[in-house]
């Protein structure tokens, strides 16, 4: 086992100067990376904490936030602004995980996090294309049911675990990230990459660069947004199913739609023609019931998964009844 | 790279307000700094991995799991744990007393992690509602106290003067003698006594379900890694088979060439900790070839056996039952229920994994290690050491939760060869993942069964055929095997009975005990069924079940008769009320999409073991200062042994309970208690302690001669007795004394009178059953298939409340688990082998549960008391299941109830 570094970074600048290639991490709160460091999944030699860095919560002239990188989950859940202006995102980060890890984790790892499946994890065991690859996938025929559905491919059937996401996509939120080649901005919605044959390359981070701030747009007037998390115990459990919605009603019909999905999708599943679907149409439950449909019309299910097609079709509509029924 | 000395890696911060600096490695856990580095051992771990919560401090005042934070990070900050919270925090010192008085504490390995968050709540919110504290602790697992004792203590906690201790006499509901100092963070576990200098061990398993395997150069390996030495089958110099049944001692301490299931043991590291610590896994001299496994019954009937060497087939043994004649009285019935019924694999999930270190002194091995079971440890440590019992001393630490599977061999083993082999001490602590894939489970069932009634409500028939999935080793399946065609009838009257239950070997991790011993599967079953006859006949569910309950001149299906304390009926009709309020809300909620449903559910279960001698000793011995001292040796694991134990003899004494003082189950000093499991300790031994009491208090007073209404004082350290107004001083200096120490000693023996089975399952299996009956309120959404209780009602017949707190905690406890198996757990090798893919209930997952306690004084309990501990799960699952069913008429018949089970049976009835 190579011996392990662990270096405190002053500034965003001074982590990225110090990231000096594959065997360097930036080690936020750690809740995720100590794990995948426990099972060898995750080796790197030189730890470079990030923690401490992009603490704040600022808001834009366009009206919309600036949240740091390093910001605790639950300080972004707790915000004043965030919980009136993007009550989805506080709800997600609500429904994440225990109160003890939303007091580590940061934004930033937590939009970073790697998939819970279970045989990724299983080193010695199970084969992993995510893990190794061109080893194969054991989740695939294997027990499945907490597998993706939307996204998936012949390679890689893991989803995404965070909550915390999924909101931050419903909100087409943007993350900053800062490299050796400058400073770029990528629409969250564009950030994830799906697995295709290569499901080790989750994202479109470069190596050496580091996530330093996510940007939401200006509210919306009239928008209601909430979320709903469908899992197999009360707290602290990740979602078999999980929505983001909102609405955006005037005169009786719906002029704007927002639909994100957790826990059935490498990503935070945005469902833009479901949500196109809906606008121009009465908030009623035919027009939800169709938008379900259109979401989840592409979904590739295994025998373990199959019922997260109807259940996701379930809480989209649940989800939209309620934020219509608000509206009324 | 950086000088592994350098003092760049120290890190300083402020640990209960006292500045430390730690030379950690880089990205070391902070709770293992804490813990190793700076003598935490307050700080507690139970996964290493942010699921638990037991690890919960305060950095900065907020609550985190120490687990998951590197120590470095911890530079400049203020930390705070449970012991220093307690010692100088005036939140945590009201808090201390209010968890102490509701007895929100059991076993107490989550207590830390409970006190260290709800610390960090009353700061905030000094007077919180149930929903904040349930919020502010989602994040701290418990498997014994079903939280709502903690939400109770949480919320009380402002409230100042709790009312004052009761006496300690018998029925007395005093707070458990071990509680605070499990509260403060004193407590030691298993991993909590090693010495420094111990070496660690490390145990090499299994990653197949299974698969053959040959090692490479083991001893090159150990020489350039810097271990000790590497234990393998070859070093074990007696028996390399362990067991608990007699003539089913299978399971092989290291597996020779072959692993029969994923997790099995096939070497043991040992080193110094930076050694093995820094070992990469990866790439130990092992081979290994997959071979196809049998995961089901069904499969592994049709496969290769097992174990060839003890038969033809994979079928480990049979239990039978008949009295009657079953198939007729079902042609006969006016109507019949039948189905299959299916469980899974049901992890025990204890916060606290296997521990311990042993040691080496005087050529006797001495294992410290949290168990159930230290007199049976020792047995098996004889054979698989090859050594006689006196050579070997168990040493009990404290048990951070069992359930059952800590009856079984562990870390014994091991520890004990590697002492002996290093001569050094030797320790190991279990990783969750480890601890889940190599422990014994719940056997998963496959049961299919067929129950008639007639028209006038009384049942008429019942045949029960049951497979048990006892996994690659037998452990305690054939008590399995027995107990389930004895208890499938549920306590009710059935004439016409047959029953068969089979144990069999499959590629599964090994099914042993946990809570119930396969009746709450079989109860499952049954109590499904009565449902579904009500439901033919037309009758009241509850009024069906109290028609047919048991009662005392009533033969069991055994054909075993109870002149007394055959409770169930009492239990049943004290749930009329909330059965009756209940129905008043059932069915449609405020929400056209929620339905609730009430549903009730019976059971039942014989005390202590099926036709074995079960005997309990207990002795207790005055000191020549006049010191009392009680060697309790049945083990604590949280359900409250010292407590209830030390009652029961003081009050057969005549002494109080401040008294005493208590002596554990070390096996050097303390007579064997038999095993906590089975229900059996307050029963069993606790007519040991009575007895032993009793004559302790007969030997006293003839030493005054006085008469048996004497009274006996202690007080300071002085006994005088009372009798007939006079006060005599006996003279202890003045007595010789035994080769402990003692004065005065007593050791009295109980064995509960049982008689065998006949080939038909008849006799009498057990001296006393206890009964239970439990009434579940839930809401199904029938859109996404989720379902939440509401509340429960748990009525149970313990004979005598020797401590109604305690019978509390157990109730509570035993509804959680089986609330859990009803709707979330399930362990699946390989796939839920950690503590957020195997879930057990949340403290939001518990509602309030009320607890009617019942007095049906049995013959033979100790001042009437029966046991408890398995009874308080029995009835929860099919009394939820029942409510599902009464809520939708959608009859679940798989456990557990997932969401997307529920939501399928939901739409083949037909629901939108």
């Amino acid at each position: 086992m190579n011996p392990l570094t662990y270096e405190k970074a002053t500034s965003s600048a001074d982590a990225l100067e110090r990231h000096d290639g594959d065997a360097a991490k930036f080690l936020g709160a750690g809740t995720n990376l100590v794990d995948l460091m426990r099972e060898g999944i995750a080796t790197p030699t030189r730890l470079i904490d990030v923690t401490g860095l992009a603490q704040g919560i600022e808001e834009q002239s366009d009206g919309g936030l600036r949240i740091g990188a390093g910001v605790s989950n639950t300080a972004v859940a707790d915000d004043t602004t965030i919980r009136a202006e993007y009550p989805a995102l506080s709800r997600a980060i609500l429904a994440g995980a225990s109160a003890q890890i939303r007091n580590m984790a940061t934004v930033g790892g937590n939009i970073l996090q790697r998939t819970r499946c279970s045989y990724f994890y299983d080193v010695a065991g199970s084969r992993c294309n995510k893990r190794t690859p061109g080893e194969g996938c054991d989740a695939i025929g294997g027990f499945n049911r907490a597998h993706g559905i939307l996204g998936v491919s012949d390679s890689c059937i893991a989803t995404h675990p965070s909550d915390m996401s999924v909101a931050l996509s419903l909100y087409d939120a943007v993350i900053n990230v800062e490299g050796d080649q400058g400073t770029r901005s990528i629409p969250i919605n564009d950030f994830y990459v799906l697995p295709g044959d290569t499901p080790d390359i989750e994202n479109q981070l470069n190596p050496g660069e580091l996530i330093v701030s996510v940007d939401l747009p200006a509210p919306s007037a009239n928008r209601r947004a909430t979320y709903r998390k469908v899992r197999d115990r009360a707290s602290y459990a990740f979602a078999l199913v999980s929505v983001a919605g909102s609405l955006i009603i005037e005169d009786g019909l719906v002029v704007d739609a927002g639909i994100s999905l957790g826990g059935v999708a490498p990503k935070p599943w945005r469902a833009t023609e479901a949500e196109a679907a809906i606008v121009g149409s009465p908030p009623i439950e035919e027009t939800f019931r169709n938008a379900a449909q259109i979401a989840l019309a592409d979904a590739t299910t295994q025998p373990g998964n199959v019922f997260k097609t109807e259940l996701a079709q379930r809480v989209i509509v649940a989800v939209l009844q309620d934020l219509a029924g608000d509206a009324q | 790279m950086m000088d592994k000395n350098s003092r760049l890696s120290l890190t300083a911060f402020t640990l209960n307000g006292q500045m430390v600096e730690v030379d950690a490695p880089p990205g070391e856990r902070l709770s293992h700094s804490l813990r190793e580095r700076l003598g935490a051992r307050d700080v507690k771990i139970g996964c290493n991995a942010g699921d638990c919560g037991a690890c919960t401090v305060l950095v900065d005042g907020a609550p985190l799991c120490a687990c998951l934070m590197a120590t470095q990070q911890a530079m400049g900050k203020v930390v705070e744990t449970v012991s220093g919270l307690a010692a100088d925090d005036p939140d945590a010192k009201a808090l201390a007393d209010s968890f102490q008085a509701h007895q929100a504490a059991q076993c107490g390995i989550c207590t830390p992690g409970m006190m260290v968050s709800a610390v960090a709540l009353l700061r905030d919110s000094p007077q919180p509602d149930a929903t904040q504290v349930a919020d502010a602790l989602s994040g701290v697992l418990c498997r014994c106290t079903g939280y709502r004792k903690i939400i109770d203590a949480v919320v009380a906690a402002h409230i100042p003067g709790l009312e004052a201790p009761a006496d300690g006499s018998v029925g007395s509901p005093i707070p458990r003698i071990d509680g605070a100092a499990k509260i403060a963070g004193a407590e030691r576990f298993g991993d909590d006594i090693a010495p420094p200098d111990a070496l660690v061990l490390r145990v090499i398993r299994a990653p197949h379900d299974h698969a053959d395997f040959t090692f490479g150069d083991l001893s090159g390996f150990a020489r350039s890694h810097g271990l000790a030495t590497i234990l393998t089958a070859q070093d074990v110099p007696g028996r390399n088979r362990f067991g608990v049944i007699p003539g089913f001692e299978d399971q092989p301490v290291f597996a020779e060439g072959r692993a029969r299931f994923r997790g099995e043991a096939v070497a043991a590291l040992i080193g110094p900790a930076e050694a093995v610590t820094a070992l990469d896994m990866t790439v130990l001299p092992i081979t290994w070839a997959a071979l196809p496994a049998a995961m089901t019954c069904d499969a592994a009937m049709a496969a290769l056996p097992l174990h060839p060497d003890r038969g033809e087939t994979n079928e480990m043994c049979r239990g039978f039952v008949q009295c009657g004649h079953a198939e007729s009285a079902l042609a006969e019935a006016d109507v019949v229920a039948k189905g299959l019924f299916e469980t899974g694999f049901v992890e025990h999930a204890y916060i606290e994994p296997e521990a311990g270190f042993a040691e080496v002194h005087d050529r006797q091995v001495v294992v410290h290690a949290c168990t159930q079971a230290p007199g049976m440890d020792r047995e098996a440590l004889a054979a698989i050491l090859a050594q006689p019992l006196d050579q070997i001393r168990i040493v009990p630490t404290a048990v951070g939760g069992g359930f059952g599977s800590k009856l079984d061999l562990s870390v014994q083993p091991f520890l004990a060869l590697a002492a002996l082999k290093t001569r050094r001490a030797v320790r190991i602590a279990y990783g969750r993942v480890e601890s889940m894939q190599s422990s014994t489970k719940r056997h998963p069932a496959r049961m299919q069964v067929k129950i008639g009634a007639r028209k006038d409500g009384r049942l008429s028939g019942m045949a029960f055929d049951g497979d048990f999935n006892t996994g690659a080793y037998a452990s305690w399946g054939p008590t399995v095997s027995n107990r389930v065609p004895i208890h499938a009838s549920g306590p009710y009257r059935i004439s016409d009975y047959r029953a068969k239950a089979r144990g069999i070997y499959t590629n599964g991790p090994p099914a042993g005990a946990f809570r119930g011993f396969g009746v709450p599967q079989a109860a499952i079953a049954q109590e499904s069924l009565f449902d579904d006859l009500a439901a033919q006949l037309g009758m009241d569910p509850l009024e069906f079940r109290i028609l047919n309950a048991l009662d005392n001149d009533t033969p069991t299906v055994t054909g075993q008769v109870f002149e007394g304390g055959v409770g169930i009926k009492v239990c049943l009709e004290a749930l009329r009320p909330a059965w009756q309020a209940a129905h008043a809300e059932s069915g449609r909620t405020g929400d056209p999409a929620i339905r609730r449903g009430v549903g009730v559910a019976a059971g039942w279960y014989g005390c202590g073991n099926t036709s074995l001698p079960n005997p309990s000793t207990i002795k207790a011995g005055i000191r020549p200062d006049g010191t009392i001292v009680l060697h309790q040796g049945a083990m604590d694991i949280g359900q409250g042994a010292n407590t209830v134990i030390a009652q029961i003899f003081a009050q057969a004494m005549g002494v109080t309970m401040a008294d005493l003082t208590l002596i554990g189950g070390d096996t050097q000093v303390t007579p064997d208690a038999g095993k906590t499991s089975a229900s059996r300790q307050t029963f069993v031994s606790g007519n040991a302690a009575k007895l032993s009491g009793e004559t302790l208090r007969a030997q006293l007073l003839a030493l005054v001669n006085a008469g048996p209404e004497a009274q006996i004082v202690v007080s300071d350290g002085q006994i005088s007795i009372t009798d007939g107004g006079q006060m005599h001083m006996p003279d202890l200096r003045a007595l010789p004394v035994d080769g402990e120490g003692y004065s005065l000693a007593a050791s009295e023996t109980y064995d509960p009178p049982t008689l065998p089975l006949d080939e038909n399952g008849q006799g009498s299996p057990y001296a006393q059953f206890g009964y239970a009956a439990h009434l579940a309120v839930v809401d199904v959404d029938t859109r996404l298939g989720t379902v939440t209780p509401v509340r429960l009602v748990a009525a149970h017949d313990v004979g005598r409340a020797i401590n109604p707190l305690l019978v509390e905690g157990q109730v509570h406890g035993g509804v959680a688990q089986g609330l859990g198996m009803a709707l979330m757990e399930e362990y699946i090798p390989g796939r839920t082998e950690n503590l957020h893919d195997y879930l057990i209930p949340t403290i939001g997952d518990v509602p309030p549960i009320e607890t009617l306690i019942i007095e049906e004084p049995d013959p033979h309990g100790p001042f009437g008391a029966k046991g408890l501990g398995e009874h308080a799960l029995i009835p929860t699952a099919p009394a939820i299941l029942n409510a599902i069913s009464r809520a939708t008429g959608v009859r679940i018949r798989q456990v557990p109830a997932t969401p997307a089970r529920v939501r399928a049976a939901l739409k083949e009835a037909g629901y939108a």
